[in-house]
């Protein structure tokens, strides 16, 4: 009767006996449960049941974490901690551009480095790879206008009757003395500033006007249009000065950009299935492409080959 | 992170198997399990050591399963009463403290007990649990009487049943000739 009610029919007389007979002894019920528990036990499992889990474990986490707010970010995918890569100083390029009366000079630092600039009106701006800083040669302690593209870092020195202006394709930011970091890579969806001290104004193409106080972030989704005034994690928004690379729940074709100018290279994926990843993690120092890599390897279901010289192709590959 | 790969890796079977025996329904058992998943990655029991882990990753998933029947229970109807009636004992049965064999044992060990059956009780066992056949359909494969299966059926359990369970009172010999040397 035990074996029929594991695995075939028992009819509704011979399950009230077998009830029966359970509640009958203590004795009696441990042999039925200890049955049943060798019968539970006793099933085939699957690598690729687990495989298949995993992997949908990870899609649910990472969807889920995109909804959830920027204080919830406990639940970090260290990703790993590697060796220095070495910061590149001194290789920004100075470019002369014109020989005309309104002569504009050009900061640029290549992917793969970052660099520190001092300006004349002792500004400093720490400039992140692939970022163009150029300003006007008539450049002062009265006249403090620059334009951006990409990310810097700003530590404004302070006059109250001569405002620093950063210049970007989609907004102004105005201030007097302040630190704030300023992204807008023209290939990022999201741009925008987050301010580590004192105050800045923002001024966007559509006239609209935003005051941004201290551990503030404003972001613009360049593909609604919408600016967005956030609570921020300054320290993982300026870490990259350090040299080091955190990230916060930023989606995967953002990660792979940055990767991109980090390093230097080139990262082609074609699969669906990265998109709706969620990213959390820290490098803590320049580690190689090779290891990122390999670390990301360890967390997301993707494998990676070299094409080419500085060309990496990530392919979905379930664990 | 593959720390926490690794301890789904080891544990998502067993706690599957674990909660399929109480909620009986497979795609159930594999939603519990992925919550408990997620509460030790939210929660950051990660740092757990290795036992304290697998003893709350077994408990989380009992608990939810019995919370789950709870709720289930109103919706059953009175044609389940007796199954239900053997559900709500074996819950009682576990809660007293007894453990299952996929909390106790590792898998491999089972399979291996399995193996070592005679042919003729090893052959039921991978038909049902292997093959997912019931008495019936095993009995006309066989060409047997049913009411064979089910005798070899039970036999099998009960060979395994002593078998695992012997195992576990060696390892405890063993324990005790160890602390007495």
């Amino acid at each position: 009767m035990i074996s029929r009610y594991l695995n075939g029919d028992l009819s509704r007389t011979e399950q009230e006996k077998l009830v029966n007979w359970i509640k009958d002894s203590p004795k009696n019920q441990r042999l039925f449960f200890e049955l049943k528990d060798v019968w539970d036990a006793s099933h085939e499992g699957s690598n690729e049941k687990v495989n298949e889990q995993l992997l949908k474990f990870y899609r649910k986490q990472a969807t889920q974490k995109r909804t959830k707010s920027i204080s919830s970010w406990k639940s970090v995918i260290a990703v790993a901690a590697i060796l220095v890569f070495g910061l590149v100083i001194g290789s920004v390029m100075q470019i002369q551009f014109g020989q005309d009366n309104s002569q504009l000079e050009s900061f640029y630092v290549p992917k793969g480095s970052r660099s520190e600039v001092t300006l004349a009106d002792g500004t400093k701006v720490n400039l992140n790879s692939n970022s163009y800083l150029k300003f006007d040669t008539h450049f002062s302690k009265n006249n403090r206008i620059v334009h951006l593209e990409g990310e810097a870092y700003f530590e404004v020195k302070s006059d109250k009757n001569h405002p620093f202006t950063v210049q970007t394709n989609n907004f102004d930011i105005v201030v007097t003395g302040t630190k704030f970091n300023v992204s807008n890579y023209d290939d990022d969806q999201l741009i925008g500033a987050t301010l580590a001290e004192g105050k800045i104004e923002l001024f966007t193409d559509d006239h609209q006007q935003f005051e941004i106080k201290p551990g503030e972030k404003i972001s613009l989704d360049r593909k609604t249009n919408h600016y967005e005034l956030n609570e921020a994690d300054v320290k993982s928004e300026t870490a990259w000065i350090n040299s080091e690379f955190i990230f916060k729940e930023i989606p995967f074709p953002d990660l792979i950009k940055r990767l991109e100018r980090w390093y230097d290279v080139q990262i082609s994926y074609s699969s669906n299935e990265f998109n709706e990843m969620v990213y959390s993690g820290s490098f803590k120092n320049q580690e190689t492409i090779w290891q990122v890599l390999d670390a990301l390897k360890l967390t997301t279901p993707i494998d990676y080959e070299k094409i080419s010289f500085r060309k990496f192709k990530l392919n979905y590959k379930p664990m | 992170m593959s720390d926490f790969d690794h301890i789904f890796r080891k544990y998502h079977n067993l706690l599957y198997l674990y909660a399929n025996k109480f909620v009986r329904n497979e795609s159930i058992s594999l939603d519990i399990v992925q919550d408990v998943f997620a509460s030790i990655w939210e929660k950051g029991k990660l740092e757990l050591h290795d036992e304290h882990l697998k003893a709350y990753l077994f408990n989380a998933v009992k608990n939810s399963c019995f919370n789950y029947l709870k709720h289930e229970r109103v919706v059953q109807d009175h044609q389940q009463r007796n199954i239900e009636r053997i559900m709500q004992l074996e819950q009682k049965y576990y809660k007293s403290g007894e453990q299952s064999l996929i909390e106790k044992e590792n898998l491999d060990k089972i399979y291996k007990a399995i193996n070592a059956l005679s042919v003729i009780n090893r052959e039921v066992i991978e038909l049902s649990r292997f093959e997912g056949l019931k008495n019936k359909e095993i009995a006309k494969k066989l060409k047997l009487p049913v009411r064979t299966v089910e005798t070899r059926l039970f036999r099998a359990l009960s060979e395994l049943k002593e078998k695992l369970s012997k195992n576990n009172l060696r390892i405890l010999l063993n324990i005790c000739v160890l602390i007495k040397s």
